[in-house]
């Protein structure tokens, strides 16, 4: 009986029978998709740091070092398993050739590395070891994937021929978000290359329990050992692995929340019409003596086999295109250890939203209850008064609205239960459309850097690993002085300080000297240090020192020992250097100079690449980036997913826009064919019922695109903020494009919504009177 | 007295192709201005839809239906529509009215339609309609809170709000008991004693009898008609038998 009920409803609503199912299927799809992308993940995470014994800390140091202090310190350290100090020899990009073309425009740290023996190694697409000869240099994936090179490729370092014999994943420094990137050559070629570039140290080690990790990172910095550069832990190298799969995950995750949320709304929208249309027979059976549970099992038939049939589809469609999502993964990662048990937790995924969907059924259906079997005969419809609240929405007192609009709003009104649903729908299309935009115009924007640490400028010089840093810093800085292309610029040096909070917590701390008001970045509390005992701290800084604005802090300034009291004035946001930064106005303390940068803003913006070569060639010791092409290569793959996403949130936004106003419509217009018919016989002709339906679609559509648009600026900004703040960004405001988002998009929806309605009510103003009321 | 509907061998048949059945079978039939005309037969005789194809609700097969010596089959749908709402009136056996709209706002709907600016004397007839047809004071009320009686005099105030020159009811009194019934027809008399014409289908022996000619169908033809004096209040009595009388004549 059941089929045969299926079978004649289906037959007598396949449009919306079959939106409901896709609706469904891409429902199940997403969420088998997200559970097999987010159990892949860190499975193939914990493949490639197990198989690559990536260190669990590692302190990166320019200048001596002294191995002997460090062994010992790692000796008497009762929780050190391995330690190691492995060179990387950091090589002029321009020196880097590959295939004749230099990595001169790359702002990557570029360097060379050979094979470590203990731990930390650098592996195979295979995951196995790798094992160099001489001769070859194997390539990092980031450059694999941008097509710089390919495998057989001649490869040229400072000057010495190399082969391209494969490419490497670096379980610290596969992502684009990691700074450097280290190239494997044999330790013969090191050797011989040993002095074409300037050496940094990977002082790393690995702990026999890593949850004393804290600890150790205060033991090590208390122990005043090497620390002329950022120190790095297990968890951030995890994470660095993570995000951009992880991001997606995310997203993944995000959408399918909505699209089940859609497939709900569907299917509560198709059910609630179902009811009123059957009121009179539901009556009847109630009457006969058919319990509702009888009656709720005739629906709740369809609705099981339509979830059913789509989250089979789904099921299928997941596994169509989880290599897609899987490949980036297994790129540079490899396979997950927990790759076996991602189909079942897909399925698991799928079933559950199956269950939801049957539930979800179940519990519309019980409006049955509510049914009253006397009403339902005499009346065929509830009598329930759904115009409360629209009595003063009054035909006789509406002078300024055409008769069918004001019929179009007062329907809406009337049958709020009823539009709620299609509302919903367009406050999710709206938000899908706008939030990924907004993300995308704000981090695209030029003031963005400021959010992560980097002032607005259009060059940067950073004097590093190099001797006489001051010396080198004034030489740049007086032919700054001179170049009239050149209409601001400022010096920034970095050095390090021992700071002691009011709790008595000492750590070493690398404060940014100079003026910090010429380039300023985006302070999310506070202000930039501007008077001489002022100070503003990184986030991570602020956090880990349990310092807000206005609290004290002690520096030991000169001699190293003398202390002096600084006054939180600002934080901020910071990704470059680990995070860890801090920034002061004075000049002077004797420490050393770790590193300089300078900020430069042109007169003629446009001509920044072209100064920064210029720059670049003039003074070699210094690396020139121009910021915005910095920007671009360190986010920009983000950038372009951002972009990417945003452009399918409006394809997709869309599709859900048109299918949805299409499905609501078209039920509509079916259901309301009595009332079409009693308007008919009133005079109303088929373009005015067609513009009661328009009228009807755009009131929603307006209501929509206004929630829609105030959502995505709070609710969708905070979680943009959520996206952003992985990026290293702790405050986020949206930077919004006007004419895209109150204008374009707006057009856009209400074109969709349009060509949907009329789509979708094309039949409403051809329905035969005699059809509808002829006894 | 001038004719207004004139339907000249009107034909209508339903069904799929080669499976055709004639409702209508070259069916002739006028009403005049103000006359008050009734049809009746059994079911399925096709009484309902005669008046459906008389005021061109309902497409025909073959012949002719004119309005005031206008063919309907040369008119387009809008054409239609605009003659439905501004010079003819509807009332059905179930009460169509909106349920989204108070009382009020549902008589003048139509009216609303082609001169909303004029509410405020749109809204003075209703209520001189509403005073007139026994239920004045129910414009605020939601449709559900009136009774089927009340929902049928809304019904045909809605249907006079555009001074129709016809009234067509399609068993306006089936769903009602006698004395509503009885009520409903006093309208209708009086109406037609304002000069609109009124061509009411009806099973009821008793609301024919109010009528001055009454026109009997079965299987799809006319096949007799019975004229009376207008009626005047009395007689009803002898009218009911001579309605039922020609009933017997002519088996049905």
């Amino acid at each position: 009986m059941y089929y045969k009920i299926i079978r004649n409803d289906i037959a007598a609503s396949k449009l919306v029978t079959l939106t409901t199912t896709v609706f469904v299927a891409a429902a199940a799809m997403l969420v088998s998709l997200a559970a097999i992308l987010i159990v892949n993940l860190p499975g193939a995470i914990d493949t490639l740091m197990t198989q690559a014994k990536t260190p669990h800390f590692m302190q990166m140091h320019s200048g001596d070092v002294n191995t002997d202090r460090l062994a010992d310190f790692a000796r008497e350290n009762g929780n050190v398993d391995q330690f190691q100090v492995r060179e990387f020899l950091n090589v002029e990009s321009s020196r880097i050739l590959f295939n004749g073309n230099s990595l001169a425009g790359s702002v990557q740290d570029n360097g060379l590395s050979t094979q470590s023996e203990a731990f930390d190694y650098l592996l195979g697409l295979d995951g196995k070891v790798i094992q160099v000869s001489d001769g070859e240099i194997y390539v990092p994936l980031a450059y694999m994937k941008d097509g710089t090179a390919k495998i057989g490729d001649k490869a040229e370092i400072a000057g010495q021929a190399f082969t391209v014999a494969g490419f490497l994943r670096d379980s610290q420094m596969n992502s684009l978000l990691a700074s450097s990137k280290r190239f494997l050559v044999s330790h013969q070629d090191y050797a011989e290359l040993a002095h074409s570039g300037s050496i940094e140290y990977l002082i790393e080690f690995r702990l026999k329990d890593l949850s004393g990790l804290n600890a150790f990172e205060a033991e090590y910095a208390a122990a005043g050992l090497e620390a002329n550069g950022p120190a790095l832990t297990y968890p951030l190298f995890k994470m660095l692995n993570a995000i951009s799969d992880g991001l997606t995950a995310g997203i993944l995750l995000l959408i399918s929340v909505l699209v089940v949320a859609i497939a709900f709304m569907c299917i509560r929208f198709t059910l609630l019409a179902k009811i009123e249309d059957d009121y009179r027979e539901i009556g009847v059976m109630k009457a006969l003596g058919l319990r509702v549970a009888d009656i709720k099992k005739m629906y709740l038939a369809k609705y099981t086999a339509i979830a059913a049939a789509g989250c089979a589809a789904g099921y299928i469609l997941s596994l169509v295109f989880k290599g897609m999502l899987l490949e980036n993964i297994r790129l540079y990662m490899g396979v997950s250890s927990n790759s076996s048990i991602a189909l079942p937790v897909g399925i698991a995924g799928v079933l559950l939203v199956f269950l939801a969907i049957v539930a979800y059924v179940n519990i519309v259906l019980n409006r049955f209850r509510d049914i009253s079997a006397v009403e339902a005969i005499r009346f065929g419809t509830s009598q329930q008064d759904s115009s409360a609240g629209t009595k003063r929405f009054r035909l006789s007192r509406s002078r300024l609205l055409n008769t069918n609009i004001f019929l179009g709003i007062k329907d809406v009104l009337a049958r709020k239960k009823l539009y709620l649903t299609m509302l919903a729908v367009l406050v999710i299309a709206a938000f899908i459309i706008i939030v990924p935009q907004n993300l995308y115009h704000t981090i695209s924007a030029p003031g963005f850097s400021t959010y992560l640490g980097i002032g607005q400028s259009d060059l940067r010089l950073d004097i590093q690993q190099t001797d006489d840093i001051a010396g080198k810093t004034a030489e740049i800085a007086k032919a700054m002085h001179s170049d009239s292309a050149i209409s601001k610029y400022t010096v920034l040096t970095t050095k390090t300080f021992r700071a002691r909070t009011p709790d008595g917590l000492e750590e070493r701390l690398k404060i940014e000297l100079g003026d910090h008001t010429v380039f300023p970045v985006h302070y999310s509390q506070g202000t930039a240090p501007v008077l001489g005992n002022e100070l503003a701290l990184s986030a991570l800084n602020a956090d880990e020192l349990g310092l807000q604005v206005g609290d004290d802090l002690t520096l030991m300034l000169l001699d190293k020992e003398t202390p002096a009291t600084f006054t939180v004035s600002g934080i901020y946001s910071d990704v470059t250097n680990g995070g860890k930064t801090a920034k002061a106005a004075f000049t002077g303390g004797s420490a050393d100079i770790m590193w300089s940068v300078i900020y430069t803003e042109l007169a003629d913006s446009s001509l920044a690449a072209a100064k920064a070569a210029e720059y670049g060639e003039r003074f070699a010791f210094a690396k020139v980036s121009d910021i915005e092409e910095y920007i671009a290569q360190t986010f920009g793959s983000t950038m372009s997913s951002v972009h990417r996403t945003s452009q399918a949130g409006l394809v997709v936004a869309l599709l859900i826009t048109v299918l949805v106003t299409l499905l609501f419509m078209n039920m509509l217009a079916v259901k309301d064919r009595y009332s079409i018919a009693v308007l008919k016989t009133c005079g109303f002709t088929g373009p005015d019922i067609t513009l009661q339906y328009v009228a009807r679609a755009v009131f929603v559509l307006v209501l929509g695109i206004a929630a829609g648009t105030l959502l995505a600026n709070t609710l969708g900004e905070s979680l943009a903020g959520l996206v952003i703040s992985r990026l290293g960004a702790a405050s986020f405001e949206f930077a919004v494009r006007p004419l895209a988002v109150y204008v374009l998009v707006p057009l856009m929806m209400a074109g969709a919504v349009l060509i949907a309605t009329l789509l979708g009510t094309a039949g409403a103003g051809r329905i035969q009177i005699a059809e509808q009321l002829k006894e | 007295m001038r004719t207004i509907v004139c339907g000249e061998n009107i034909v209508k048949s339903y069904g799929a192709a080669g499976e055709q059945r004639n409702v209508l079978n070259g069916v002739s039939a006028q009403i005049g201005e103000g006359e008050f005309v009734s049809v009746m037969g059994p079911s399925g005789s096709g009484k309902s839809t005669l008046l459906f194809a008389l005021s061109g609700m309902d497409g025909i097969d073959g012949g002719t239906v004119s309005f005031d010596s206008m063919d309907l089959s040369g008119l387009g749908e809008n054409a239609l529509a605009d003659l439905r709402r501004r010079r003819m009136g509807f009332v059905f056996q179930q009460p169509t009215l909106l349920k989204n709209l108070n009382v009020l706002d549902n008589i003048i709907l139509p009216s609303m339609r082609d001169n909303r600016r004029a509410a405020a004397e749109l809204t003075d007839r209703a209520r001189v309609l509403m005073l007139k047809t026994g239920i004045a004071g129910l414009e605020e009320r939601n449709i559900t809170q009136l009774s089927g009686g009340q929902l049928q005099r809304a019904g045909i105030c809605r249907a006079l709000m555009g001074n129709p020159q016809v009234i067509f009811g399609d068993e306006p009194t089936g769903a009602l008991n006698s004395a509503t019934a009885q009520e409903i027809m006093d309208i209708f008399s009086g109406i037609c004693a304002d000069g609109t014409a009124v061509l009411l289908v009806t099973h009821d022996a008793k609301v024919a009898a109010q009528t001055e000619r009454i026109l009997y169908m079965r299987d799809g033809s006319i096949v007799s008609e019975l004229r009376m004096a207008k009626f005047g209040g009395s007689g009803l009595e002898e009218r009911i038998r001579k309605v039922n009388g020609r009933m017997q004549e002519i088996g049905i």
